[in-house]
């Protein structure tokens, strides 16, 4: 268990893993200090022509759809039956949960003022904004996270009673998981509906929302794949599934992410077609276009469905990495990349260091508190006096 | 209320009446007009010099500091400039002179639409459409999350990016407190060509059109500002083709909030959906898993009793068996018995 | 009466979030009314 521990077998603190998250955090702490005392220009590339950046694009926007393996598990698990997943319920649920909280993390970052964010509920409500949508959602949603991920703190803790109150909400949490994830992945893509000259037609879509939806089942079901990758590995000694077991889960996510990117390719012809830009695939910003939806969309689509047949977990796993920066990458193109794609080249974006460390000082808190949560409560593991739920 | 949709890719030319000028947003069915009688400024870019005196004026009038490049400096023009946290207004060339063309210049500034995007993306609801026609901000409220900045067509709003403490969403305010006392917008009094005019929204479309009838070589066939995006408070006339002077044309008459908040109408009916259906696929799911488990209790029980039976028979098999073997053995001995008593009874 | 359609909007979509909102507490004490019995039924 050595391995797995904040301390190492000499009971030194100053372990590989921890001196490279330590300084990661640090530097984080210390940019978002300046951050907060001297405003935003001074750690962003921020300006008036591009308002948002890297923070939006990758700890909202991005973070959202990859943090969605938590509704997509327990929807089908919990509503669809499918109790072959229940192992990677609770690891799901746990990412999604730091997930949104990144998120969150991450607004406060951006924000002009971020000591107003309940603003929109307490103060004055703005409800014609999709923004306004998005923020109720994911603050509910966040909620619905935190009272899901309880289960396993308190087996950790003993506490009985609570867990069996807890246990029994799973149901009605699911199902308005879902209501809310349904919502506000549509809306965050919604957000660009208002912006038809300055995203670029081959993103611009009314259907945004719908690609963005299901996108992001996409990003869910990679990133469970991904995690399980590390996890599997990391925590092999709390492990109870068979290797057969665990293999088979991998392969059906393998299977549904193939029909998910099929859906999802669909989706994106019609909105060309609708539209009828297919001459758009000819310019420079049709080859980025193709870039990212062959690159990113039909390859691991490909991969997934070989995958799956030929049973082979490495392509699975390729599919997977390559379906999430595909769904990164959707999200920067929209919203700086192919987002005032008509600016002067002078006046456009790209995220400062400054920006760029933030961001992965998040990621690294939301690893090191996934780590130390796997490492003591039964998240890879169901622990022996609590039999599974449902 | 669906989603409409809408070519705009060098789609429609959105002039000379071409389209009806009734549009039904498509946010709801009903059309809205806006306040009656509320006021705009015509910006006539035929007649503008470039002399700049309009940025001096806004500067003054908002207390903001004047622009650093004097009246008379041509320099400025070398780039393209846009509005910023202290300059509400700008003038850019857009066109150089040649010989036998003058140089063409345009103003920008916060447009003042009829139905504001930046107020409709809010989450707080920020930014109000007067009835006298400016858009008012209240600081008060704002979160600073700048989707309005993101979202103006017309990119007219700028940010206080320096400002920890309270920083602001800044832009034209149509010099809201000059109007409320009847003065002219600064702008509109500094002008020495007569480049602004200010006035009630719907004279000027007339005054606009006017002038147009009167020279129409001088012209471009079209008020810019009368029905784009639902139209602005700002008008403009312009020699030169709109989209030269970085003017979006041929974009629908839909305004902004209904475009982008018609998708708004389908999160309602997920809310009263969904629970419905998704009980309904919990139900299917246990009714699926309870009829699975009564088909295994029952096969189960038939695989008991068949097995029982089975039992049972080989158990009388054996029995009869049993039976048969232990008669032989008897008879084998009673025959046996029988024979040595005859053998004793013989000797 | 509203002379905008953003004011029209910011009223009618604001009374339908508090609709939806109360709807969903509504839907789920329907739900329990109406799904109350089954668990007395013999388990299958």
């Amino acid at each position: 268990m050595s391995e797995a521990t904040l301390r190492d077998e000499r009971g030194g603190i100053f372990t590989p893993f921890n001196l490279v998250t330590g300084v990661i955090l640090l530097g984080g702490a210390i940019i978002l200090t300046i951050r907060f005392t001297t405003g935003l220009a001074s750690t962003t590339n921020l300006s008036n022509t591009n308002p948002w950046g890297l923070w939006i694009g990758f700890d909202v926007m991005a973070g959202v759809a990859l943090a969605a393996g938590g509704f997509v598990i327990s929807s089908a698990v919990f509503l669809f039956g499918m109790k072959e997943y229940s192992p990677v319920v609770r690891p799901a649920l746990l990412t999604g949960f730091l997930g949104y909280a990144l998120v969150v993390l991450g607004l406060l970052a951006d924000l002009g003022r971020p000591w107003r964010l309940p603003f929109p509920f307490i103060k004055q409500a703005g409800p014609t904004s999709p923004l306004f949508e998005v923020s109720l959602c994911v603050a509910l949603y966040l909620t619905v996270l935190l009272i899901e991920t309880t289960p396993a703190v308190f087996e950790w803790l003993g506490l009985k009673w609570w867990r069996r109150l807890v246990g029994q909400l799973t149901i009605v949490l699911t199902i308005f998981g879902l209501i809310l994830s349904t919502m506000h992945q549509s809306t965050l893509g919604a957000m660009y509906m208002v912006t038809p000259t300055k995203l670029h037609p081959l993103w611009y879509s009314p259907h945004i929302p719908v690609q963005f939806f299901i996108s992001a089942v996409a990003a869910g079901i990679s990133m469970i794949i991904i995690e399980g990758l590390f996890s599997h590995r990391a925590f092999h000694h709390q492990v109870q599934i068979s290797n057969e077991q665990f293999r088979g889960i991998n392969f059906g996510l393998a299977k549904g992410g193939a029909v998910v990117l099929a859906t999802y390719i669909a989706v994106k012809v019609v909105a060309l077609s609708l539209e009828n830009e297919w001459r758009l695939l000819g310019t420079s910003w049709g080859m980025w276009y193709l870039v990212e939806i062959m690159g990113f969309v039909v390859v691991p689509c490909i991969l997934f469905a070989v995958a799956y047949r030929e049973r082979r977990l490495g392509l699975a796993r390729v599919a997977a990495a390559l379906t999430v920066i595909g769904v990164v990458l959707n999200r920067f193109n929209v919203t700086f990349i192919a987002f005032n794609w008509k600016v002067p080249h002078e006046m456009r974006y790209a995220p400062a260091w400054t920006e760029i460390w933030v961001t992965v000082s998040l990621i690294t808190l939301a690893v090191v508190v996934f780590r130390w949560a796997a490492n003591r409560m039964p998240i890879m593991y169901e622990h022996p006096e609590f039999p599974a739920m449902h | 209320m669906t989603i409409s949709r809408r070519g705009f890719v060098g789609g429609l030319v959105a002039g000379a009446g071409a389209l009806s000028t009734s549009s039904a947003e498509a946010g709801t069915i009903e059309h809205f007009e806006g306040y009656p009688g509320r006021y705009g400024l015509l910006h006539d870019t035929t007649l503008c010099v470039g002399c700049r005196s309009c940025e001096v004026a806004c500067a003054e009038v908002n207390a903001q500091p004047k622009p650093s490049q004097s009246i008379g400096d041509q320099s400025v023009f070398t780039t393209v400039r846009r509005t910023t946290d202290t300059a509400f207004t700008v003038v850019n060339r857009y066109q150089e002179a040649d010989d036998d063309k003058p140089p063409v210049y345009r103003k920008l500034q916060c447009m003042h639409c009829n139905e504001p995007c930046c107020a409709a993306v809010c989450l707080v609801h920020a930014f109000t459409k007067t009835p006298e026609g400016p858009i008012l901000y209240d600081p008060e409220v704002c979160i600073g999350c700048r989707y309005c900045i993101m979202a103006c067509p017309y990119y007219a709003l700028a940010y206080d990016y320096d400002n920890p403490i309270d920083p602001q969403v800044l832009r034209c305010t149509m010099c809201y407190p000059r109007i409320k006392e009847g003065l002219n917008p600064g702008c509109a009094d500094a002008c020495p060509v007569g480049a602004i005019t200010y006035g009630r929204r719907e004279d000027l479309i007339e005054v606009a059109r006017e002038r147009i009838r009167k020279f129409p070589d001088r012209y471009i066939n079209h008020v810019f500002g009368e029905h784009e995006f639902g139209g602005t408070s700002w008008l403009m006339l312009s020699g030169i083709p709109f989209s030269e002077l970085d003017l979006n044309e041929g974009v629908t008459h839909e305004s902004l909030p209904a475009i982008g908040t018609s998708y708004l109408s389908v999160v309602p009916l997920i809310v009263t959906i969904y629970p419905g259906l998704l009980a309904a696929f919990y139900a299917f799911t246990r009714r699926k898993d309870k009829l699975a488990k009564q088909e295994l209790d029952t096969a189960l029980g038939e695989a008991r009793e068949q097995a029982q039976e089975e039992m049972k028979a080989g158990l009388q098999k054996a029995a009869e068996k049993a039976k048969k073997e232990r008669e032989k053995a008897v008879e084998t001995a009673v025959g046996k018995a029988l024979a040595e008593q005859q053998k004793e009874g013989s000797s | 009466m509203f002379y905008t359609l953003v004011d029209f909007l910011t009223h009618t979509e604001g009374v339908t979030y508090i609709l939806i909102g109360v709807f969903l507490l509504v839907f789920l004490s329907f739900w329990r009314y109406l799904t109350e019995r089954e668990k007395n039924e013999k388990p299958g």
